[in-house]
């Protein structure tokens, strides 16, 4: 299977799970931002460049099945990948308690960028008392389903292609 | 072992080019381009027999789990409503009289707004996504004559409009929502205004139209305007809860809705009369 399949696979996939048992299982009305983790992993794997052609794809899909304006998660999807990639490079050498918290502060930032960026269509209102909660228990779900999510994304982004990085400390290989 | 700190020049234009691709593709949603809406329609519509298979699977166990850990809430909910049935019962007489009331006043203007056509809809719950407030999926769409627009009302009076309407699913913009707008008619001044969703108050406010000088009573009854909207006219909305007659400049009417969402399960949808006096043929 070549790498496009895979990222094709992995993307769909993806969709699907998040409008079926990501969808069904909610916390004060929040769902996982699966697509978000999935973009946020692909640049900590894939790197700056493919990181955010996947995650340009992922917010697409994302737009479709959330009834979002389209363009609008894929707008802010591909710079939270880029900023993902950038940072893994200086965040290599540490512990996964670390990545975790590295993960959740990028899953957080997508969620907030996101609701920013809808705010200016009037998808939700910045100052929605409920926005600071839906982030935090979006965080805490999606950063849960990380690690499978992880393992996923890593064999879809690098799998049969040269990747930008070849060498990886403990830390980055079992991270996310 | 250590990174190896990789190129970043290749990926500052991919990334612009990402960044203009969509936001080109934001421009051409603004501007109604039909193929984008196609496309996200049907992506959704093929995933929707996903999405109804695993409602179905889900079902039993959402059940099972309320009854496990939310037992404490649905006894206070079944306490809620023995409490509940009380007090109507105790009001009924109040509550004709406030029927009578709204008879009346909706009588003087020919209000017919029992006898719209309507579609009865399903709630399924709040659309997929974390961007959801104030909005509802249904489960009827396109395949039940259902449009972008349609007014949705209960019993009490109008929830909101179908804003997205795909095959057989469509998402309910409801009225408090902060971007909703319709245009209102206060019964007993008869004034036409503008009201917008109050967003998280759950109210409604009627910013604009209305002269500074229009006696407007508090408990004043408010339906759609019909004219140019794209709600039939005299559906009710609310009544009046603050008229601000101390306003000197910009004068906001605050209008509790009639139509509460609590506990239902059923809304409809209703249908335009117009278009199906044109297109029979299309109506279920």
């Amino acid at each position: 299977m070549t790498h496009r399949f895979r990222v094709l696979a992995l993307l769909l996939t993806a969709t699907v799970a998040q409008v079926t048992v990501f969808d069904e299982v909610r916390v004060a009305g929040a769902s996982v931002e699966y697509l978000l983790l999935v973009s946020v992993l692909a640049g900590y794997h894939g790197g700056p460049e493919r990181g955010a052609v996947v995650a340009f794809f992922a917010g697409l899909l994302h737009d479709a099945v959330t009834v979002t304006p389209m363009g609008l998660h894929a707008l802010v999807y591909p710079s939270l990948a880029v900023a993902t990639s950038h940072l893994e490079v200086r965040l290599a050498r540490f512990t996964r308690p670390f990545l975790g918290s590295g993960l959740a502060i990028a899953i957080a930032g997508g969620v907030l960028a996101a609701a920013a960026v809808g705010s200016l269509f009037g998808l939700r209102e910045l100052g929605d008392p409920g926005l600071l909660r839906t982030t935090v228990v979006v965080v805490v779900m999606t950063v849960a389903v990380a690690p499978p999510t992880s393992r996923a994304v890593r064999w879809a982004v690098t799998g049969g292609l040269p990747v930008d990085v070849d060498l990886r400390g403990q830390g980055a290989e079992g991270g996310g | 072992m250590v990174a190896v700190p990789r190129p970043a020049g290749r990926s500052r234009p991919t990334l612009l080019l990402l960044v203009a691709a969509a936001l080109t593709l934001l421009t051409l949603h603004f501007r109604g381009a039909e193929p984008l809406s196609a496309f996200q329609q049907g992506i959704r519509d093929v995933l929707d027999p996903v999405r109804s298979a695993s409602e179905r699977v889900a079902r039993p166990v959402q059940s099972a789990w309320h009854g496990l850990f939310d037992y404490d809430d649905l006894r206070a909910e079944n306490e809620r409503l023995a409490d509940e049935l009380a007090r109507m019962r105790g009001r009924r007489l109040t509550g004709e009289a406030d029927k009578e009331l709204l008879e009346r006043l909706l009588g003087e203007v020919d209000i017919d707004y029992t006898t719209l056509e309507t579609v009865v809809v399903r709630i399924l719950g709040t659309p997929p996504g974390n961007f959801s407030s104030y909005s509802l999926e249904v489960d009827k769409g396109q395949d039940d004559g259902l449009e972008e627009g349609m007014a949705v009302v209960t019993g009490a009076g109008l929830v909101g409009r179908l804003e997205v309407v795909d095959r057989s699913r469509s998402i309910v913009r409801l009225a408090t929502h902060p971007e909703f707008r319709m245009g209102v008619r206060l019964v007993g001044s008869q004034d036409e205004g503008l009201a917008r969703g109050g967003g998280a108050t759950g109210r409604l406010v009627i910013d604009a139209g209305i002269r500074l000088d229009a006696v407007v009573k508090a408990g004043e009854v408010v339906v759609t305007s019909g004219g140019r909207s794209r709600f039939p006219a005299d559906i009710p909305v609310g009544r009046v809860s603050d008229p601000d007659d101390d306003a000197e400049f910009d004068r906001q009417i605050i209008v509790d809705p009639e139509a509460s969402l609590e506990n239902l399960s059923f809304l409809n949808v209703v249908l335009d009369p117009v278009r199906f006096d044109i297109e029979p043929s299309r109506r279920r």
